[in-house]
């Protein structure tokens, strides 16, 4: 399983164009956003100014694309062409596919994490410990789970020509109800209870919670693990099935 | 031990039945031709051997064990009919991985020079035409120098060329001792590399032997001569006969065993001229077969 997951790393960070806007997405918007916003502007909820609050928004949003998008649309498409057929055939086992699918796509989240964390650092002077800077991207870049689970469970659902708007909503979808965009306190209330339940508001909870000096809740950490429990368990069932016909 | 069982295995899809209670046992070692028109239920088959689709009921078994035990355990090797390559990896890294994944796998340089491959071992596999990604396939098919190999329609898209040197490759892999399966509508490969010819039609056996007892099965070969207007009374009769037709001063036999028919015809002192013996009429052995005519 090792030598699949290296082969998916590989495969991944060859398609340069891929990795760049993946990588550029998040850190582009930083820039953009940290200047728009007045850098005296605290966050009534995280008690965060804006260059900080952002940080972990545009981190979480970098993380979320790109363990989104490297999977749904990838994993689909070669289940049509009959490459993941090809894999069936041989020893290496299904659910081992779908963790190596997972953790390589991790494994660009993780500099997307990283680099908005430098320019955050560089360009707007953002001061963290450095348990809180390790803290962040440690707890952010296990908090993509979940998401990743979600983009395999997608791939492994529909077909190439569905998976890439499908991907595309889960993606919006998830950034605004996150509160990556804007708070969640400007959301109509509904809105505001589902955003409560989803993973990636927790997922950028967990980020502003540490960057801000406290420990994150408890019931972050438990929402997030139980979606990656779920996602994780369906996409399993689901790639088995997209590849094996009863 | 067989290498590969069927007993009494039918797969439905709704109501349509693509394979009816299929028994078949192949011996390990052998090199064996799964012949068939399309929607035949070869891939069906294969694909239920595979452990790609379960049968509705009967069961498979390979070397012993259920299909997917054996896949696990490396013992199977496969070119499924449907099968890219994916993009942004090397031939050899392809091949390499490949072999990762099983227990004793082949040599690289091995595998690379069985498959043809190891001019092309730097190119990007997204890059192949269509022939050389049949080779990078197949490649993948035997890096695990897998007990089993398994082909399902392996020269669907490829030219003469290709073809004559990828059953050549094939050919060598089997001298090892291997078990091989391979589905094919095309009669010759099954006649020019299978020890034994299995005709399927609308999912069942209707022949099972030798390419040469399909074919004397089905009603055999044609001797044909003139003679001019010599008399022809007499040579229905030959050795291994089957029917005469007369036409201007040509003749046509069919016969079951042509070399007997002709040694008869020879020393019978009739003389004949422009003797041809027709070869494998395989497509009509084949059509009359599975009653597709």
């Amino acid at each position: 399983m090792l030598r699949y997951l290296a082969l998916e790393i590989r495969r991944m960070y060859r398609d340069r164009r891929f990795v760049f806007f993946t990588i550029a997405l998040p850190v582009g918007f930083y820039l953009l956003w940290s200047n728009i916003f007045a850098k005296g502007d605290v966050d009534a909820d995280t008690g965060l100014d804006a260059k900080t609050y952002l940080l972990v928004s545009m981190a979480a949003f970098g993380a979320l694309g790109a363990s989104l998008t490297t999977t749904g649309a990838r994993l689909a498409a070669e289940r049509q062409s009959g490459w993941l057929r090809q894999l069936r055939v041989t020893p290496l086992r299904p659910w081992a596919v779908i963790i190596a699918k997972v953790v390589a796509s991790m494994c660009l989240a993780l500099p997307a994490i990283v680099l908005v964390g430098v320019v955050a650092a560089v360009t707007q002077h953002v001061h963290l410990t450095v348990g809180e800077w390790a803290g962040m991207i440690g707890a952010m870049w296990l908090g993509t789970l979940p998401f990743a689970a979600l983009g395999t469970l997608i791939g492994s659902l529909v077909g190439p020509d569905a998976a890439q708007p499908l991907t595309m909503a889960c993606y919006l979808l998830l950034a605004i109800l996150g509160g990556m965009w804007m708070s969640v306190s400007l959301l109509p209330k509904t809105l505001r209870h589902v955003a409560h339940w989803t993973p990636s508001n927790r997922f950028a909870d967990l980020g502003w919670s540490i960057v801000a000096g406290h420990t994150p809740p408890a019931s972050d950490v438990l929402v997030l693990a139980g979606w990656s429990v779920v996602l994780g368990t369906l996409a399993t069932v689901a790639y088995r099935r997209a590849t094996v016909r009863s | 031990m067989n290498a590969i069982t069927f007993t009494g295995v039918s797969k439905s899809y709704g109501a349509v039945r693509a394979v009816e209670a299929l028994d078949l046992e192949i011996a390990a070692g052998q090199a064996v031709a799964l012949l068939g028109p399309n929607g035949a239920g070869k891939s069906t088959s294969i694909n239920m051997l595979l452990g790609l689709i379960r049968p509705t009921a009967g069961t498979v078994g390979v070397f012993g064990q259920a299909p997917d035990a054996a896949v696990r355990a490396g013992w199977i090797g496969a070119m499924p009919q449907d099968g890219a390559l994916v993009p942004g990896l090397t031939v050899r890294e392809v091949v390499e991985f490949v072999r990762s994944l099983y227990p004793e796998p082949m040599p690289l340089d091995e595998v690379l020079s069985l498959a043809n491959l190891t001019s092309l071992a730097k190119r990007r596999a997204d890059q192949l035409s269509g022939g050389q990604a049949q080779r990078v396939r197949f490649a993948i098919a035997v890096a695990g120098a897998p007990r089993l190999l398994v082909l399902d329609e392996p020269t669907a898209a490829m030219d003469v060329e290709s073809r004559r040197s990828f059953w050549a490759s094939m050919r060598a892999y089997a001298a090892g001792g291997r078990t091989i399966l391979f589905a094919t509508h095309y009669l010759e490969e099954a006649d020019e590399n299978a020890d034994r010819v299995v005709v399927i039609s609308r999912g069942q056996v209707v022949a099972d032997g030798t390419a040469q007892e399909i074919k004397s099965a089905a009603g055999g070969r044609t001797v044909r001569f003139t003679i001019g207007d010599r008399p022809t009374a007499g040579l229905d009769t030959l050795p291994g006969v089957t029917g005469m037709e007369v036409r201007g001063g040509s003749v046509r036999l069919r016969t079951t065993d042509p070399d007997a028919t002709v040694q008869a015809l020879y020393t019978s002192g009739v003389e004949v001229r422009d003797l041809e013996v027709k070869g494998a009429d395989l497509e009509e052995a084949f059509l009359s077969l599975t009653g597709d005519n």
